[in-house]
């Protein structure tokens, strides 16, 4: 009894004062609402908040803020805000911006904007998210809007946010996960760079020397969510396991996940890897303080360093493989997208192609800036690498080291269902933390995961 | 925008039921004009309570027998999502650890509360000092809670295991072991609830009158005579209030605390129930299946109270009927 | 509904007749190192243990970004920064003057309907009247995230979204007050009221000028846990609310913290600020809280 299906019918949203009678439409819980609360209130639908005279803005939801203490924050708000105001300079429909905090972003106030049809129009969306938003009918299409060659400029990075040849998301970044290390310690430890580990046993001795001089030797993250789950991929990826294979069947119960299991088990109960993150997550003052040797995470760190730690020494290596194993890492990100349920879903599909997908020189140039001098990413489109790499965009030794060593043989987040991203999350979590057999949890994963493939109507996994 | 409404402008609202008798019209019966105080007395908050919790209960109840796909998408799927939860370990596993915590927590938090009520109830120099102390945890934003127990309670630099390899423990990884996990939390609700209980506690015990103290002083009745003699019976229908909202706290409003120490890890260990309702709804946008699960915790706690109710006879005072 | 609290209320004091064995002696005199020493030594043990994560926060909110969570409790190195940063960069005050409007309004109308409603239920008689409590006593049982959608439905159906009226009314109606006034009410002696009721005054003068006067450590109690409530609530005013107008203290303090690490030093600056009004309330309500109903002070 559990299948997400695919609203086939885009609905209309007029100012309908008629409240449909089928409980089956859309809107039940609005009309059921006013019916009891205000009883002759027509019900405003398709925008958020109360109708304000706001002559049919645009609500664009982003979580950068404009106040931010962190000086790269503000300027990557401000980047949102020079793209809106370059569209509202020529467009009838006019854009605006809502921060949204971070950490609460997908959480409750999404959701419970878009269940009770109060969404924003543009958003930001996470790989991970995708599907969900996806098979919920939410995203528009925003093909028709894009340029020629768009496509092919974008290449692979768009693989994952495609279904059945349509787009419907438009990446700003590439955002590929590496090792990182924090050079005092490493000295502390007598180590050089001559011992960057390039396989897995190698990563776990380093981590051991390292644990002596630093309470973490090697960290990886340790709490339960969609995160963890992207960054224990890479790891499966290697010995070529997978969730799902590329013809869309349930593979889990691979050697492949048993070791990348096993990696994590081994490394926390020898206490190389600590159990919960240090300095409560955080990076950048584990590394300044000395808490922490190694320690995997994404490009975005360069910036934080760049901004609050300038002084700081630290390196950055490729993800080790295991034997016989194939170097892969994964490739995370966020993109733009255009909500179908939204006041005006064309004009906001256009908004999006018109900011990340056309040809031209400005949109091309957004996406450099964005990933150069706002964040320290990947550009996701080729044509846009290129010219931020002439710009000197990747002179940055770290950033250089993620675009010709990290980044090449990279692969895109997955876009899971919840169902699937909870069962890899209780195996990584049942092993890593629980001590519990991975043969065992690699089988029921696999078992919950075929279970619910075989009952699953939406679009391709993959 | 609403504007507070000074006091004063609720005298002349006063309920009809003020008039003089002797002012002509009908005159009520006194049984009747106690009937009328009463329903307006209970107006505004039975509207409220009406609209705002009663009304989105049983939306959401209506709601529990739908598929709804977090975007406003409904399918009417009878008790599809009931059958679901019958056969979702997730959630059977997420009743087991919310068993557990209750039954750790709400005595813990019981007694301590009870027992710093007691003891703020001592005359002792310096108590205004000590009730703050107590009381100060309650005052931090629960996100600030959570922050500064990882800290705390982390492995390498937390202050707890400097505290225990102090006296010869080894350190634990509190927040990191299943198995302590949510004994962690239980402490540090205890820590953050303790001195709001014990004030309520202390409402209580400043209603028994002195004299009875004094006379059973008199009678030589020891401390402990005392408190079992007098406390405790006195103190009945606060400590039934305090036992039913720890109990109701411990199922429903814990899950905060639980979201920002350990994200219902490690390994399932502190998912409660509320916490896993979250989950379905607001990470994975099963907003149907959410409401079920939902409806079918507060039936949980319906029957849990009756039992609580039944058992502690209310614990009311003797009312005449 | 036992008669036995009463009871006891009567044999108490006789129950010292059915003698405890009496230790010790019968001397009163105050021993200098007696169990009061070791009760304060208890209390501040007790208080030390209870605060210490407090000192932390107060201590690490003079830290800096990159040695905040060095884990030692004495800053290396102390700064104002943060703190200069809270009042500068971000409309820090804005954001405490909504807390606080928001909370100083619930308070005050909620204490007031409450108290009303548990009036009714403790000291009126009227039909139903447990069958009343018990479905207000249920709302307490309806959680937060079971209603938030619907609730949210609602208040958007009212017009109410993005407005004070959002942030205020929603949280006014909540059974724990009702319910812990009412259990407080209950043990009012009921000769007090009675004597006015049998003199002709209205229920409401005797809920006014009877009730409501009796009911100050209580009420007391109640606006501290009401104001706190709603200082540090999160969870819907950021689901009620758009935009930096309306934006409360801990929405804006949740903004410290981004998708790409957090910035704890800011975070704890301005939770050290958020504490200290709730502090000064508490101190300025705390005698209030704590004294016993003087019932001698009625003609």
């Amino acid at each position: 009894m559990y299948s997400q299906r695919r609203e086939h019918t885009m609905l209309q949203h007029g100012n309908e004062a008629v409240v449909p009678a089928a409980p089956t439409r859309r809107r039940f819980l609005g009309a059921a609402a006013a019916g009891a609360a205000a009883a002759a209130t027509p019900l405003l639908t398709g925008c958020g908040g109360p109708a304000k005279a706001d002559g049919g803005t645009l609500k664009f939801w982003y979580f950068y803020d404009a106040h931010s203490p962190d000086p790269s924050d503000r300027a990557r708000a401000k980047w949102f805000q020079d793209v809106v105001k370059d569209w509202n300079a020529d467009h009838e429909v006019k854009v605006e911006l809502y921060y949204v905090p971070g950490d609460s972003y997908q959480g409750s106030k999404m959701v419970t904007a878009f269940a009770s049809e109060a969404g924003p129009d543009i958003f930001l969306l996470s790989p991970g998210d995708f599907l969900r938003y996806q098979n919920g009918g939410i995203l528009a299409d925003l093909t028709p809007h894009m340029e020629k060659g768009v496509i092919e400029d974008y290449g692979s990075s768009l693989d994952s946010r495609m279904v059945d040849g349509k787009v419907y998301a438009l990446p700003m970044e590439v955002e590929p996960l590496a090792m990182y290390y924090n050079v005092p310690v490493w000295e502390k430890a007598g180590l050089s760079e001559a011992d960057i580990p390039v396989t897995w046993d190698e990563m776990l001795d380093v981590g051991d020397k390292l644990r002596a001089k630093a309470g973490a030797g090697l960290v990886f993250q340790t709490d339960p969510g969609y995160y963890q789950n992207f960054t224990w991929y890479p790891w499966m990826w290697q010995g070529g396991g997978d969730v799902v294979d590329e013809n869309g069947k349930a593979g889990f119960d691979s050697r492949a996940a048993r070791q990348a299991l096993s990696l994590w088990q081994d490394a926390v109960q020898a206490g190389i890897a600590p159990r919960t993150m240090p300095a409560a997550d955080d990076l950048l003052t584990s590394f300044t303080s000395g808490l922490a040797g190694m320690w995997q995470s994404g490009i975005w760190e360069i910036s934080g360093f760049r901004t609050s730690a300038p002084k700081h020494k630290y390196g950055v290596f490729k993800l080790p493989v295991p034997p016989g194993g194939k170097y892969t890492t994964v490739l995370g990100g966020w993109s733009f997208c255009a909500s179908t349920q939204g006041r005006n879903p064309e004009i906001a599909a256009e908004f999006c192609a018109w900011a990340l997908g056309g040809m031209n020189d400005e949109s091309v140039n957004r996406t450099v800036d964005w990933c150069t001098s706002s964040k320290s990413d990947i550009a996701p489109r080729a044509s846009a690498l290129e010219r931020a790499a002439k710009k000197g965009g990747y002179d940055f030794w770290a950033m250089k080291k993620f675009k010709e060593e990290i980044f090449p043989g990279g692969r895109a987040e997955p876009r899971y269902p919840p169902v699937v991203y909870k069962a890899v999350s209780d195996a990584i979590q049942a092993t890593m933390l629980g001590g519990k057999g991975v043969a065992g949890e690699t089988d029921r994963a696999a078992r919950s995961i075929e279970a619910f493939m075989q009952s699953y109507e939406g679009a391709s996994l993959i | 925008m609403t504007s507070i409404v000074p006091h004063t402008a609720h005298q002349p609202q006063a309920p009809a039921a003020d008039a003089a008798p002797s002012a002509g019209g009908r005159r009520l019966s006194r049984t009747h004009r106690e009937w009328l105080a009463a329903a307006l007395f209970l107006l505004p908050d039975g509207i409220g309570l009406g609209v705002f919790v009663v009304l989105p209960m049983f939306l959401s109840i209506a709601l529990s027998f739908f598929q709804v796909s977090g975007f406003g998408s409904y399918e009417w799927i009878g008790l599809g999502n009931y059958q679901r939860m019958l056969n979702d370990p997730y959630f059977w596993s997420s009743i087991w650890v919310t068993a557990k915590y209750v039954v750790v927590m709400v005595p813990t938090l019981f007694c301590v509360s009870l027992a710093l009520g007691v003891l703020m109830k001592q005359k002792l120099p310096g108590m205004a000092a000590y009730r703050t102390a107590f009381f100060l945890p309650h005052m931090l934003s629960l996100v600030v809670v959570g922050l500064l127990w990882k800290f705390m309670l982390d492995e390498q630099t937390g202050v707890v295991n400097k505290a225990a390899s102090a006296l010869g423990m080894n350190p634990l990884s509190w927040l990191g072991d299943p198995d302590l996990a949510l004994y962690a939390v239980i402490a540090v609700t205890v820590w953050y609830m303790m001195g709001y209980y014990m004030i309520i506690f202390l409402a209580g015990l400043n209603e028994i009158p002195q004299e009875l103290y004094e006379a059973a002083k008199l009678d030589g009745a020891g401390t402990w005579t005392a408190f079992r003699r007098i406390t405790w019976p006195l103190l009945r229908p606060t400590s039934f209030f305090v036992l039913i909202m720890t109990t109701v706290a411990a199922i429903t409003g814990t899950f905060d605390l639980v979201f920002v120490l350990t994200s219902g890890g490690p390994a399932n260990g502190t998912a409660v129930a509320m916490f896993y309702i979250y989950q379905q709804a607001f990470v994975f946008g099963e907003y149907g299946y959410a409401a079920a699960l939902g409806s079918f915790l507060v039936l949980i706690m319906v029957a849990l109270s009756g039992l609580i109710f039944k058992v502690t006879k209310g614990g009311r005072f003797d009312d005449e009927q | 509904m036992s008669s036995d609290t009463a009871t006891i209320t009567k044999a108490a004091p006789a129950a010292g007749t059915t003698t405890a064995p009496r230790t010790g002696t019968t001397r009163r005199r105050r021993r200098p190192f007696g169990p009061r020493a070791g009760l304060v030594a208890l209390a501040v043990v007790l208080s030390a243990v209870s605060i210490f994560p407090v000192l932390w926060m107060i201590t690490s909110s003079f830290k800096t970004r990159t040695t905040v969570t060095d884990g030692k409790l004495i800053p290396t190195d102390l700064t104002w920064s943060n703190f200069a940063y809270v009042f500068t960069e971000v409309p820090f005050v804005r954001w405490l003057f909504n807390s606080f409007i928001t909370a100083a309004v619930v308070t005050a109308v909620a204490l007031l309907f409450h108290s009303m409603a548990a009036y009714a239920l403790a000291r009126l008689k009227f039909p139903g009247r447990d069958g009343i409590f018990v479905v207000i006593f249920s709302t307490l049982l309806i959680t937060a995230p079971v209603i938030l959608i619907p609730l949210f439905v609602v208040v958007r159906t009212l017009g109410m979204l993005d407005s004070y009226a959002a942030l205020i009314i929603p949280p006014l109606f909540n059974a724990f007050g009702i319910f812990l006034l009412r259990q407080f009410y209950l043990g009012i002696p009921k000769e007090l009221e009675e004597a006015a009721i049998v003199d002709g005054c209205g229920y409401w003068r005797v809920y006014w000028n009877i009730i409501l006067p009796l009911s100050r450590p209580i009420l007391s109690a109640l606006s501290v846990f009401f104001f706190l409530a709603n200082w540090n609530a999160f969870a819907w005013p950021l689901v009620a609310t758009n935009g930096a107008d309306l934006t409360v203290i801990q929405v804006g303090i949740a903004s410290f913290s981004t998708q790409y690490g957090a910035n704890w030093n800011y975070v704890l600056a301005a939770a050290v600020v958020a504490v200290i009004p709730m502090l000064a309330l508490f101190l300025v309500f705390q005698r209030q809280m704590v004294e016993s109903i003087k019932t001698s002070g009625l003609k």
